[in-house]
């Protein structure tokens, strides 16, 4: 049975305009027949308009500075949407992977690869393309 | 916390002492579980095209008739001579050791400081201002709605510096008039403001800037390809804004190199071995050009300026040697053919090369010390002049305090410990080294004139296409992890499900953004405030106009102008670049 493809919010939560990792992981979920939004660097109140208003399953945090920032982020999120899953991916040390897992978001930092990732994004949004 | 008061042994003690406790098993040996190694193990019956990283098919050894004939008639070149493939100077490392040449910074001034002179005191030959991204790449200041709302990365990756006072407190008792100095400002719109905050400390330390040693970077490769930031000058200023630093120099600062192109950052953004090479000489003609079109200095000089530039050093060590040997050869061969220009002086490129932080892995990150020599070592018998090493925890954090002195360590063991100082070239002359050397060559030419045909340098960047380039090669290279003919040990292969070896990542400091607020405010209460504005009327003056932007810059400086009001003058005179790319 084919369902509509489920769609990912990708943001950056920091002023960091590294775009590499986030760009592969995009093409990664998009050939994977995810519909992938990208909106670059955003504030947490920009993050959940955007959220909702491109009604998304998932969303994509790159973290490229503090990980309070991304924590900032996640809690406006859960407010406004908590049954929302997010998962992220940046440089992250490992001290604030630990402190992001604790609060349910699942982390992938560099050298996760990319079929780990989108398994992840078929299991957080409950979809498996045909 | 703040360690000021702790300087020297003492501090030193502390750190290491800290560093090796973390490491000592706490249980004994024999009560420790065995980890699980995982993923692939068995090499010998995986599918395998051999070919550099770049793409260029390998045979599986090379003789004499391997070398194209047009190479061989230059092969018996001598080090410091035309065309200079074998090296910039004709006694390489016997007379001149690489310059040691960190990224460093973090946090308040005071705490970039402290780790700059950590660095000298263990060996740097030359230091590294780095300012906070957020703040110094946007030209924001600390209290613009974008850094409020982000207020714990400010200082993560360079201490923040908004006005001439807190670049001072950064550069406190270090010996710019003996040393080289980086004074940061790797983004387009933030090298005339941290070059023309290094220059006033100088001065009012009393310095003659004709004697003054260093360099800065503005970057086209990193502000318009590698990393964009939210808002960015359009290219056109930035270019203006490099001839105008380039012109500047002439005149005042014959020592500095006004602007490196930095191709480490299309590299890792990337661009392939010879798409680097191709690329950086593309950008070189865009600056030449428009020196040439104002007739305003001798084009000589101006290729003698653009002629110190960086190069990404990573894994595929002989493929990135040779492409240090082609860089020389193909700048001797621009000048020459595009400008006419033969004299030695200005034709011998001088090459920094930077390790590849990309390569360095998130797991298991002790490998990276291994990873970081290596690299390192393709840079040595490349040839370079200067060299940073990335920190073993490069993929988790900034370096640690003991990473960086890691990365220190690392190129004291190349220079003293191997002998490579003592033979020029030490790859000239095997049949492969020539060919590949050649074969980059060919490849990147072919590669400038993709740019060129598609109307520039400059032009691939505003339309996207540079960008294109580099994410079908990222692409690429996950797909080829994926299939298994990419291996990175502990990642891909080699995997641990616990490891006694961890690393934590530097946790920096926690107070860089309430002492910029206080910062800020304390400038804006004590300054001259009309000599301050009448130096911003300037400023937006001359940028109307067509006159060169540093003298008025020189002055706003010295008259404690903020970043964020040179950045409101930038945004307001030339708007915003229109960004190719969907990050």
């Amino acid at each position: 049975m084919t369902t509509a493809p489920k769609r990912i919010l990708m943001a950056k939560t920091g002023l960091d305009g590294h775009w590499r990792g986030p760009t592969i992981v995009a093409r990664a979920l998009r050939d994977a027949g995810f519909e992938v939004i990208m909106v670059g660097m955003v504030t947490a109140d920009e993050v959940v308009r955007a959220a909702i208003d491109e009604d998304v399953d998932l969303v994509g945090l790159n973290i490229g500075g503090h990980v309070d920032v991304a924590e900032r982020a996640i809690a406006a999120i859960r407010e406004a949407r908590p049954e929302l899953p997010i998962f992220c991916g940046g440089v992250v040390p490992p001290w604030a992977k630990k402190r992001l897992e604790e609060k349910g978001v699942e982390v992938y930092p560099p050298g996760s690869q990319l079929p780990e990732i989108v398994d992840a994004a078929r299991r957080l949004t409950r979809w498996q393309a045909d | 916390m703040n360690f000021s008061g702790l300087k020297g042994n003492y501090f030193l003690l502390f750190v290491n002492k800290s560093f090796l406790a973390s490491r000592r098993p706490a249980t004994p040996v024999s009560a420790r579980p065995i980890p699980q190694v995982h993923g692939r193990m068995n090499h010998d019956s995986r599918p395998r095209r051999w070919n550099t990283v770049s793409g260029i098919p390998l045979k599986s050894f090379y003789s004499a008739e391997d070398v194209p004939a047009e190479h061989r008639r230059i092969m018996d070149a001598a080090p410091g001579a035309a065309p200079f493939h074998r090296g910039a100077y004709a006694t390489g490392y016997r007379t001149k050791a690489w310059r040691i040449f960190q990224l460093s910074g973090f946090g308040k001034p005071e705490d970039e400081n402290e780790r700059i002179k950590f660095l000298l005191a263990n060996g740097e030959t030359g230091f590294l201002m780095e300012h906070d991204r957020n703040t110094a790449d946007h030209c924001y200041n600390v209290d613009h709605p974008d850094v409020l709302a982000r207020r714990e990365d400010v200082g993560l990756t360079g201490a923040v510096m908004q006005s001439v006072r807190d670049i001072a407190i950064c550069m406190d008792g270090l010996p710019i008039e003996s040393t080289y100095g980086h004074a940061g400002g790797a983004v387009v719109q933030h090298a005339p403001f941290a070059l023309a905050g290094y220059w006033t400390v100088a001065k009012r330390r009393g310095l003659d800037l004709r004697t003054l040693a260093g360099t800065g970077q503005s970057d086209f490769f990193l502000t318009y390809l590698g990393c964009v930031t939210k808002q960015q000058i359009p290219t056109p200023a930035g270019l203006r804004f490099n001839a105008d630093i380039m012109e500047f120099c002439s005149k005042h600062l014959p020592r500095w190199v006004p602007v490196s192109i930095a191709g480490y950052n299309g590299a890792d953004s990337g661009l392939n071995a010879f798409q680097e090479l191709g690329a950086l000489f593309a950008n070189a003609v865009e600056y030449l050009d428009e020196i040439k079109r104002r007739g305003s200095m001798s084009l000589e000089e101006a290729a003698r300026g653009c002629g110190g530039v960086s190069f990404r050093m990573s894994m595929d060590i002989i493929e990135e040697a040779c492409k240090l040997r082609a860089a020389r050869l193909m700048w001797t061969q621009l000048l020459e053919r595009r400008y006419g220009i033969t004299n030695p002086k200005v034709a011998n490129l001088r090459i920094h090369c930077v390790t590849a932080g990309s390569m360095m892995t998130w797991q298991q990150p002790l490998n990276n010390i291994v990873r970081g020599t290596l690299m390192a070592l393709a840079g040595v018998l490349g040839g370079v002049q200067s060299l940073g090493v990335s920190g073993y925890d490069e993929a988790l954090s900034i370096p640690s305090e003991h990473a960086h002195q890691m990365s220190v360590r690392i190129q004291q063991v190349l220079q003293n410990e191997t002998n490579l100082a003592a033979v020029t070239d030490p790859l000239g002359g095997s049949y492969y080294v020539e060919t590949l050397t050649a074969q980059l060559v060919e490849r990147a030419w072919q590669f400038f004139d993709e740019i060129e045909q598609q109307g520039g340098f400059l032009a691939t960047l505003d339309s996207g296409w540079l960008h294109a380039r580099a994410a079908e090669n990222q692409h690429a290279e996950f797909m080829a992890q994926d299939s298994g003919e990419r291996v990175v040990v502990g990642v891909t292969d080699f995997r641990e499900d616990i490891s006694p070896y961890e690393v934590d990542g530097f946790m920096g400091v926690d107070d860089a953004f309430d002492v910029a607020i206080a910062r800020l405010e304390e400038v804006r209460r004590t300054r001259g405030e009309r000599r301050a504005g009448d130096a911003l009327r300037e400023l937006e003056r001359v940028c109307r106009g067509s006159d060169n932007i540093m003298p008025a810059m020189m002055e706003a400086l010295d008259a404690e102008v903020t970043l964020g009001e040179v950045g409101d003058v930038w945004r307001g005179v030339f708007g915003d670049w229109n960004t190719p790319i969907q990050t």
